[in-house]
């Protein structure tokens, strides 16, 4: 083979500029020459390294699948007939274990068409005859050198497609929301798990429209944007049940180049939010009802007197006046226990925790009490361990939940009954139990005792007022304390709350 | 005289409604309960019927008239209801419409405070159009 360097130097149409020798010096193409003819080996490593290559040599087939195996080659220069592995099998060996990343040229001096059909049915990149020039082999290596840089660029490109599809949908999944995709067709294509979550479904092949979203709203609305026209999209804000939850959809059209291309379902969970509204709908509601229930009764008995068919009788009129003064100031309890509950919940109330002695608490809220007591021949009582039990509480905190209790064991007490309050130790906290000897309530009656609103309603209760609120605000404010209330009771007789405190440092 | 039974957990309405409509005449009961209300109309079977909406439960007063209805003798019975409770509470009273007062088997639903001079109106119309039927 002819030896032809300083040719090779000034090879036309091959120009080495300044910038192109340096790109070749960073990145120089890896060439594997295989061939069993030191002379031709050696005559092309040669060449191709004054052109700027990384050459190694190879004698047999056995000997470059080894230096393969060593560093990888962008190029390969394999003889066609060689004792060992030949040429088509070497070129396939090469090809398989590179991944497809070292591009194969045979050299071979049969130039024949059969042969050259052979060895690029086996997957190389093109048939070098020899004998042939340096310019000739330049080029070839050099056209199968920017083969292998095309792969390698391919293949990079790829990956990084690959890692952003990844991404993207690593991101959809460890979304907080729901996410679906519908096709143009209606046709669900893609859902992540927390939708599948949402939805009590997973995505499967030729699932429908109606097979996520049973709610015929929800699925209206989803149809109505899905054929909306894609040069005015239409958005849709929606809200659906689903299972427990109360799920909101934000649906908006995919667009793909212009054209409609389905929709994006994005579904937030709402559940908390929406019973916070429909209890506060229903608390609403249910004070219009308790606020019209003692002025309906009120009005009642005004209309009755205005009739003047009482007149004759001015006993029953008093008796009526009676009733409408006892039910108006019920219903200005009422307002007064409203305004505390919402100041409290929006925070206004300003609290002071200082160190209270319980039993002084108690003994002055029960002396406030006895004027009451007294009329119904009520006896009360307080039961304490000696010394002062301390608890880290608001005054008005505790009042109000005293008074509560001590009022209720008056209130649903019989005449010449009792009322005990009794403070006992119990661990880290502080016990007090309200004893009376009432007229008690069921287990079904007991059941909605702490409720707003709630009030046991039978003969026995008629004509006792109440705002319905006392037992919540007990529960509220000893909710602040980590305290808890509990009740005992059994129809006829009585009821004990207890209500369990936190010591102070305890 | 007819006789009236009223059904309502509030004391004080029963007993302003019971002390007028016993001055015009009418033999009026009344029941604080729905157990005690169903009992009065099964022993003496009112001509007329007036019950409250909410009381133990907030649907008490449609469970009571269900249960009248099927008392012998009182399928028939005007029912009027009187309820303190806004119009919408999760349902809608719709006694316009014949299949919302066959829903509900009342005639009639008012709203509290009823005005008495209404009330007497209502009673009266019932009474004479059942008059009438009989």
């Amino acid at each position: 083979m002819p030896d032809s360097g300083p040719a090779v130097r000034g090879l036309p149409g091959a120009p080495a500029t300044a910038a192109l020798i340096a790109a070749r010096e960073r990145d120089p193409s890896r060439v594997l020459v295989i061939d069993s003819e030191e002379g031709m080996r050696e005559g092309m490593r040669r060449i191709l390294e004054r052109r700027g290559c990384a050459v190694r040599i190879a004698s047999d087939g056995e000997e470059a699948l080894r230096g393969l195996a060593e560093s990888p080659a962008d190029v390969a220069l394999v003889a066609l007939s060689m004792p060992g592995i030949g040429g088509p099998a070497l070129t396939e060996q090469l090809l398989r274990r590179s991944g497809g990343r070292t591009v194969v040229v045979i050299t071979s001096a049969r130039a024949s068409v059969e042969a050259a059909v052979e060895v690029t049915r086996q997957g190389a990149f093109d048939f070098l005859v020899k004998p042939f020039s340096p310019e000739n082999l330049i080029c070839v290596v050099e056209r199968a050198a920017q083969e292998a840089k095309l792969i390698r660029e391919r293949e990079k490109y790829l990956s990084e497609l690959a890692g952003e599809r990844n991404l993207s949908h690593q991101m959809i999944n460890s979304m907080h929301e729901g996410v679906v995709v519908f096709n143009i067709r209606r046709e669900p294509v893609l859902m992540n798990p927390r939708a599948e979550h949402f939805l009590g479904t997973h995505f499967r092949e030729g699932m429908s429209l109606p097979d996520l979203f049973a709610d015929l709203d929800a699925a209206a609305a989803i149809e109505a944007v899905i054929d909306s026209a894609p040069d005015h999209p239409e958005c849709r804000l929606i809200q659906l049940n689903a299972g427990e939850r109360r799920l909101q959809g934000s649906i908006s059209p995919l667009l793909r180049d212009g054209d409609a291309g389905g929709v994006i379902v994005i579904l937030s969970d709402v559940t908390e939010t929406w019973k916070a509204e429909r209890d506060k709908d229903r608390f609403v509601s249910m004070v219009a009802h308790e606020l019209k229930s003692p002025l309906s009764a009120i009005i009642n008995y005004l209309n009755v007197i205005l009739t003047g068919m009482f007149d004759d009788s001015p006993a029953k009129v008093r008796e009526m006046l009676e009733r409408c003064k006892v039910r108006g100031e019920a219903l200005l309890d009422l307002v007064r226990d409203l305004l505390y509950i919402n100041s409290r919940e929006v925070g206004k109330v300003e609290r002071t925790i200082e160190p209270m002695d319980l039993k002084a608490a108690l003994a002055s809220q029960l002396e406030f009490f006895k004027v009451q007591a007294d009329k119904r021949h009520i006896a009360l009582q307080l039961e304490a361990p000696a010394g002062p039990c301390m608890v880290g509480a608001d005054r008005g905190d505790l009042d109000r939940i005293f008074m509560n209790l001590i009022s209720n064991g008056i209130k649903y007490n019989r005449e010449h009954g009792s009322l005990t309050v009794r403070i006992s130790e119990a661990g880290p906290a502080w016990e007090i139990a309200f004893v009376d000897t009432g007229i008690g309530m069921s287990d079904a009656e007991q059941a909605g005792v702490f409720q707003e609103f709630y009030r046991v309603k039978n003969h026995k209760t008629s004509g006792i007022t109440g705002t319905g609120l006392g037992l919540a605000t007990v529960r509220r404010v000893l909710a602040g304390y980590n305290g808890r209330a509990l009740v005992q009771s059994r129809p006829d007789a009585g009821s004990t709350f207890t209500v369990t405190f936190p010591r102070e440092g305890g | 005289m007819a006789r009236i039974l009223i059904v309502d957990d509030d004391t004080d309405l029963l007993e302003g409604q019971k002390l007028f409509l016993e001055k015009h005449g009418y033999t009026v009961q009344t029941a604080l309960t729905i157990e005690d209300g169903l009992a009065r109309a099964r022993e003496s079977a009112p001509d007329m019927i007036l019950a409250d909406l909410m009381m133990e439960h907030y649907d008490s007063g449609f469970v009571f008239c269900k249960k009248v209805r099927d008392l012998p003798g009182l399928e028939k019975v005007p029912i009027l209801m009187q309820t303190a409770a806004p119009r919408k509470m999760g349902f809608t009273f719709d006694t316009g419409s014949s299949p919302g007062r066959e829903w509900m088997k009342v005639d009639e639903v008012l709203t509290k405070p009823v005005p008495l001079e209404h009330l007497l109106g209502k009673i009266e119309q019932y009474l004479s159009s059942k008059a009438s039927h009989a």
